[in-house]
């Protein structure tokens, strides 16, 4: 599963799901609100696009890392500290290739897919700065 | 002619998330953006340095496809397009 959705997610499923035949290590990452002195998070995408790019960049991580499966789901909308903002999944033969291509993914979606996170505090918020300024996206991961 | 502006982020809050901009046919994507910026000096400022250059953060898509920052001047926008506008992504 692809997705860009405020819904949370079913990460149990998500990992039954990626077992198929062939399968010999499932790699999550959860990426969560953290307690930075804030209140919630406010999450923003330009939807069509970040969905998009994430199809890319999953195609991207299989091919490069000969991935049996990819999950991929971004949360959007308010979120409190603790829930999932992101989740990936991803399957392989082996740990190895699990581990890279779960690296390549969240790479990947900090340097290009349009989305962004504000910081809700007491004082009003603060929209998190991205790791890579103009040419952001500049396809480094392929 | 009609044009799609998407603002993002700060600069959605700023200048309004989703624009529908009237212009006369072939105006130059950077002055279109101008126009529709300057309704408010902090988001214009935001996005515009002080000699009206795009600021070296800001990124450009043109109908989901990102613009190579070079070519801002050069690209004519087209009746129906949509363009969206935004600092750094910080997804993830």
């Amino acid at each position: 599963m692809i997705a860009v959705r405020t819904d949370d997610i079913d990460i149990g499923k998500l990992i039954s799901d990626a077992k198929q035949r062939g399968t010999g290590a499932i790699v999550v990452f959860d990426g969560v609100v953290r307690d930075d002195d804030i209140k919630e998070m406010n999450i923003e995408a330009y939807e069509e696009v970040a969905l998009k790019e994430l199809e890319r960049i999953a195609q991207d991580a299989k091919q490069k890392h000969n991935l049996l499966s990819v999950d991929i789901i971004h949360r959007t909308g308010r979120l409190v500290v603790g829930e999932n903002i992101l989740v990936t999944v991803v399957s392989a033969g082996h740990r190895e290739e699990a581990y890279a291509g779960s690296r390549f993914i969240i790479e990947a979606i900090k340097a290009g897919v349009p989305i962004w996170k504000k910081e809700l505090t007491n004082d009003g918020g603060r929209w998190v700065p991205g790791e890579h300024g103009h040419g952001a996206g500049s396809r480094k991961h392929k | 002619m009609n044009v799609r502006i998407r603002f993002f982020a700060q600069f959605g809050e700023l200048l309004g998330t989703d624009i529908i901009a009237e212009s006369s046919s072939g105006v130059a994507l950077d002055s279109l953006i101008k126009e529709v910026a300057s309704k408010n000096k902090e988001g214009y400022d935001a996005i515009f340095d002080e000699h009206g250059s795009f600021r070296e953060f800001v990124i450009i898509m043109r109908n989901g496809k990102r613009l190579d920052m070079a070519d801002a001047k050069k690209v004519r926008v087209a009746d129906g397009d949509e363009i969206a506008v935004f600092p750094p992504v910080a997804g993830g």
